[in-house]
């Protein structure tokens, strides 16, 4: 009879009764939990007292008690842990005293078996045998075999776990880690792998079939707590990781298969997405370079619910960032990275495919996220292979094709995984001629619809802008300009046009940025920014009204511009002539579109700016082109525009263009003078009148006449005097006051200037004329500011009366300021 | 107190953004008053200003096509008038004569005007002139050397500092000019 067969043993062991099965609450585990603990204790106590006198049996008797605690079925996983973590630390001195003074005519091995029942024999059995082992080492391989084998013994999945983890912590430090053993009986590292494989598949069989146990309405709780136990089953792992003599071959050979054959065979989702992460993180990347192929073929047989996605994309990400890594502390480029005949992205790009294609339930959002891993990966192992990443979107197209998916929604969440491949795409590279290498970017881009083609669109050029990508082709710019198509044109294929005034503002900011945009295609080779700007113009030119307004006038200003660059050329390209004569008709023709599409001011202001650049070009005929210009200004004046304010602005932004032209001979100088003088004394209001006429004198003055000012001191005048005519018959006495004042200083101006018909008795008269008016006008903001003004002018002519400069040509004397 | 003056951006008329060395030098919460001479074109660029200082004051540009920004305007700060026009209603273009018909109008200390796309400053009967030149040195047909600048004025009490910023050749270079008030 052995001790803890006597009748004082006292069974601790949970009698298992109906109302005990299920644990009720955190109290009641908290509860659970403190009774174990303590009669553990208490065993403990015992269990050393009785070792501290040596009394083996007693000593063996209440280990034996005390593990029987880890019998309960009542405790969740997170107390049972608890209270294995107690007890297990007990065992540590039964096995300390027993490896101090185990002798060997006690068999232990075969005495510690006669516990009756089976959890508290299997730690004994276990911690005796660690003991053997470390006295013996020749025992190791038999015992280890045994005691694997021995585990089997119990099936209850939470017991059997914990009992299997005990075998594996004792074990950790002993486990043969050699190819061969001096004496065979020690074992080698094969052995080691055989003992691991074994009680990592019988663990996980256990893990497995917690899932299957009690009602099923308690699913969720059970995933919890599998979940909280799933590091036991992974410990196994790390154990095979930490074989130092386990090579890549025997990895790829024995340990690898072994797993994944458990993986795949056990069924179990959760399982299967655990344990395949747990391989990516605990064996080192050298090995899963090598393993690709079954690793992956694995992962396409997982079960349905297991996310294939993230396995791989963990992978993907962690074999970049090795790459990454490596490249980097190795300094040498080609040195650590991974090595060449490892084929990375094709066997990516295989087994994604199979798995694609095996895996018919994945939803397609997971699908287009395994291609942006893919592209991921491509980009950071190889940056340099275009051809990788444009396979990967071409995969991807293939595989919407396959599915008929076209003019996919934004609304869809696939869409935003398919967007997110392109934006990548724009990211990585940062340059949008590199985007345009990609044969499969645009076909992929034909299959979202109008709202989603357009947002990327405008991420491309926002990503041009940004980074200042220069566009220096013709083809270039074609490519380009045909992705953002969806920004040049309307959507063709819906008939209601978004046409929301709430949008307004950004469709302004948008063909803004494509205005901007523009400026970016820029060749040094003008005939190439020549053709540039005319593809530029066809893809541009049939957006509507709304966009013209906004991605014209880029085009005129940039075809000004080459205009002067073929004059700066003239020299060395015999033709810069004709080329100009060209330009000037594109912006010609460029122009009147705006006009049509009913913006005369905008093309009246370009007109005048391409008037004054090809007066200064001056290429064969340009007098004559010149004058359309002008002319084209003037009838856009005189049909188009209306309203009083903007006529006004319109003739004067005329005149101050003409009033810098010299190239005009004098028979097409005379007619857009008079036109002007006309068009200033027909506006509306009469003080629009009265400056406009007033301004018109710089014309006859500072106007150029054959290239050199005009000086026409009677015309002048004439302008000056009809503007004084003008104010005099205005009723409003502020406003006249206003404009005498206005005029004074314009004679004034021409006085100094030296127009010798203006005479101090005019001076005279205006001055005269505001100091009877000004005291009568009505004490205002207005009249404030009348004063002021009146004030700055007198004060003018007084420093120039006061002034001793024998320079200044003309004599204020006779001036009466009061 | 610190000014900024800027104008003829043509922004995207005629170029495609800022020169990138300006925009690192305009940064948010230095400037306290922006005064602009026109052609800022767009509502983002008016956005930007408005980014970099809460006070901006527009007066409108021979290309500016929003009708709200007036024609001229004058804004007082510290002790100075300061009159704020485009000058492309100016004849002849940029004429000092001309430009002082102005300032007599506006009864200001100093008159700040763009359209000629390049920087100027001088003190003309006793009063200050400023053209804070093209800040994108934007395009134009009578100039075809345009060099990108804008101002920056330090106004203390009587005294203006007026710092100048030239883009020349990829170089940001910065001239002092100063002003008191007699």
């Amino acid at each position: 009879m052995y001790p803890w067969n006597s009748s004082t043993y006292s069974g601790q062991v949970p009698t298992g009764g109906l109302t005990r099965t299920m644990p009720n609450g955190l109290d009641d585990q908290e509860k659970l939990l403190a009774e174990a603990v303590g009669a553990a204790r208490k065993q403990a106590f015992q269990m050393n007292h009785f070792l501290d006198k040596e009394r083996m049996l007693d000593a063996l008797k209440c280990a034996s008690t005390m593990l029987s605690e880890l019998r309960t079925s009542m405790l969740s996983p997170k107390s049972y842990y608890e209270l294995y973590m107690s007890v297990t630390n007990e065992l540590c001195h039964l096995e300390l005293y027993l490896s101090e003074k185990s002798n060997k005519e006690t068999d232990l091995y075969e005495l510690v078996q006669y516990s009756h029942t089976i959890v508290p024999r299997l730690y004994l059995l276990i911690t005796v045998g660690i003991v053997y082992i470390k006295n013996d080492s020749t025992l190791k391989r038999s015992i280890l075999k045994d005691l694997v084998e021995m585990c089997r013994g119990v099936q209850h999945p939470l017991r059997g776990l914990f009992l299997r983890n005990y075998l594996l912590q004792c074990t950790r430090n002993i486990l043969p880690d050699v190819l061969v053993a001096e004496n065979e009986h020690e074992g080698n590292v094969y052995d080691a792998i055989d003992f691991v494989l074994t009680n990592f598949a019988e663990m996980n069989k256990l893990w497995v079939r917690m899932q299957h146990q009690g009602h099923s309405s308690e699913k969720t709780r059970r995933e919890k707590e599998r979940e909280e136990l799933k590091i036991l089953v992974g410990t196994n792992l790390v154990r095979l990781s930490q074989l130092e003599s386990a090579t890549l071959e025997t990895y790829r050979r024995l340990i690898l298969p072994g797993i994944l054959e458990q993986v795949v065979s056990c069924r179990d989702a959760i399982a299967q997405e655990y344990l395949m992460e747990c391989i990516i993180q605990v064996f080192p990347d050298e090995f899963h370079l090598q393993t690709l192929d079954p690793f992956l073929k694995s992962c396409a047989q997982l079960e349905t619910g297991v996310n294939v996605k993230n396995i791989i994309i963990s992978l993907i990400e962690r074999l970049a960032a090795y790459n990454q890594r490596s490249g980097k502390t190795s300094g040498n480029a080609i040195d650590a990275i991974i090595p060449a005949e490892v084929e990375l992205f094709e066997v990516f790009s295989v087994q994604v495919a199979n798995i694609v294609q095996t895996r018919t339930d994945m939803p397609l959002e997971d699908t287009i996220s395994l291609q942006v891993a893919l592209l991921s990966l491509a980009q950071k192992v190889y940056a340099d292979r275009v051809d990788y990443v444009d396979k990967v979107l071409g995969t991807t197209a293939q595989i919407l094709d396959r599915m008929n998916m076209n003019n996919i929604s934004h609304l869809l969440s696939v869409n935003q995984e398919l967007s997110r491949l392109l934006r990548i795409c724009i990211d990585f590279y940062n340059n949008a001629l590199t985007i345009i290498q990609l044969n499969n970017f645009c076909p992929l881009l034909e299959k979202f619809d109008y709202t989603s083609r357009k947002s990327l669109a405008l991420y491309l050029v926002m990503n041009i802008l940004e980074n200042e990508t220069l566009v220096p082709t013709a083809d270039q710019a074609d490519s380009i300009l045909t992705i953002i198509t969806p920004l040049i044109k309307d959507d063709e294929t819906s008939t209601t046009a978004a046409n929301n005034s709430a949008d307004a503002e950004e469709f302004a900011e948008e063909q803004g940025v494509v205005a901007r945009f523009i400026h970016l295609l820029k060749s040094d080779e003008p005939d190439m920014q020549y053709k540039m700007l005319q593809i530029a113009r066809k893809h541009l030119g049939n957006g509507g009204g709304q966009r013209l307004k906004h991605v014209l006038p880029p085009l005129v200003f940039a075809a000004y511009q080459l205009a002067f660059k073929y004059k700066a050329i003239a020299e060395q390209d015999e033709n810069w002539d004709k080329k100009c004569q060209k330009i000037v008709q594109y912006c010609h023709s460029t122009i009147s579109a705006l006009a049509k599409a009913d913006l005369p001011d905008l093309a009246l202001r370009l007109y005048l700016q391409g008037a004054l650049v090809i007066g200064e070009i001056r290429y064969t005929n340009h007098e004559t082109v010149a004058y359309e210009f002008m002319t084209q200004a003037f009838s856009l004046y005189e049909d188009e525009i209306s309203d009083s304010k903007a006529q006004l602005a319109a003739i004067t932004l005329i005149m101050s263009t003409f009033e810098q032209m010299s190239c005009f001979g004098e028979e097409n100088a005379e007619p857009l003078r008079t036109n002007c003088a006309l068009a200033a004394s027909k506006l509306l209001k009469k003080p629009d009148q009265c400056r406009g006429v007033v301004a018109c004198a710089a014309l006859f003055w500072s106007g150029k006449q054959n290239g050199e000012e005009m000086r026409d001191e009677k015309r002048t005048l004439d302008c000056l005097k009809k503007g004084a005519r003008i104010a005099s018959q205005c009723l409003d006495t502020g406003v006249q006051v206003q404009l005498y004042v206005e005029l004074l200083n314009h004679y004034l101006f021409y006085f100094e200037r030296g127009n010798s018909l203006i005479t101090v008795a005019m001076l005279n008269q205006l001055i005269a004329k505001v100091n009877e008016e000004l005291p009568n006008l009505e004490p205002s903001e207005e009249t404030k500011q009348i004063e002021s003004h009146y004030k700055n002018t007198l004060a003018h002519l007084r420093s120039r009366m006061e002034s001793n400069d024998t320079a200044l040509e003309v004599s204020f004397a006779g001036i009466t300021l009061n | 107190m610190l000014v900024l003056v800027l104008g003829d951006l043509h922004i995207p008329h005629r170029c495609s953004s800022l020169p990138a060395k300006f925009k690192k030098l305009l940064v948010p919460g230095r400037i306290h008053h922006i005064l602009a001479t026109g052609n800022i074109c767009t509502k983002e660029s008016y956005d930007y200003l408005k980014s970099l200082a809460n006070d901006v004051h527009i007066v409108r540009g021979d290309f500016d096509e929003n009708l709200s920004y007036p024609e001229q305007k004058v804004v007082t700060v510290g002790q100075f008038r300061i009159g704020l026009c485009h000058g492309h209603q100016v004849v002849p273009r940029g004429d000092p004569e001309a430009l002082a018909l102005i300032q007599r109008q506006l009864d200001v200390d100093i008159l700040i005007t763009g359209h000629t796309y390049k920087f100027e400053a001088y003190e003309h009967g006793n009063k200050f002139y400023i053209n804070p030149g093209s800040a994108t040195g934007a395009f134009n047909p009578l100039d075809t050397n345009v060099v990108p600048s804008f101002v920056l004025m330090d106004i203390q009490s009587t005294t203006v500092v007026t710092y100048v910023y030239q883009l020349i050749g990829d170089e940001v270079k910065v001239e002092r000019i100063e002003y008191k008030k007699i």
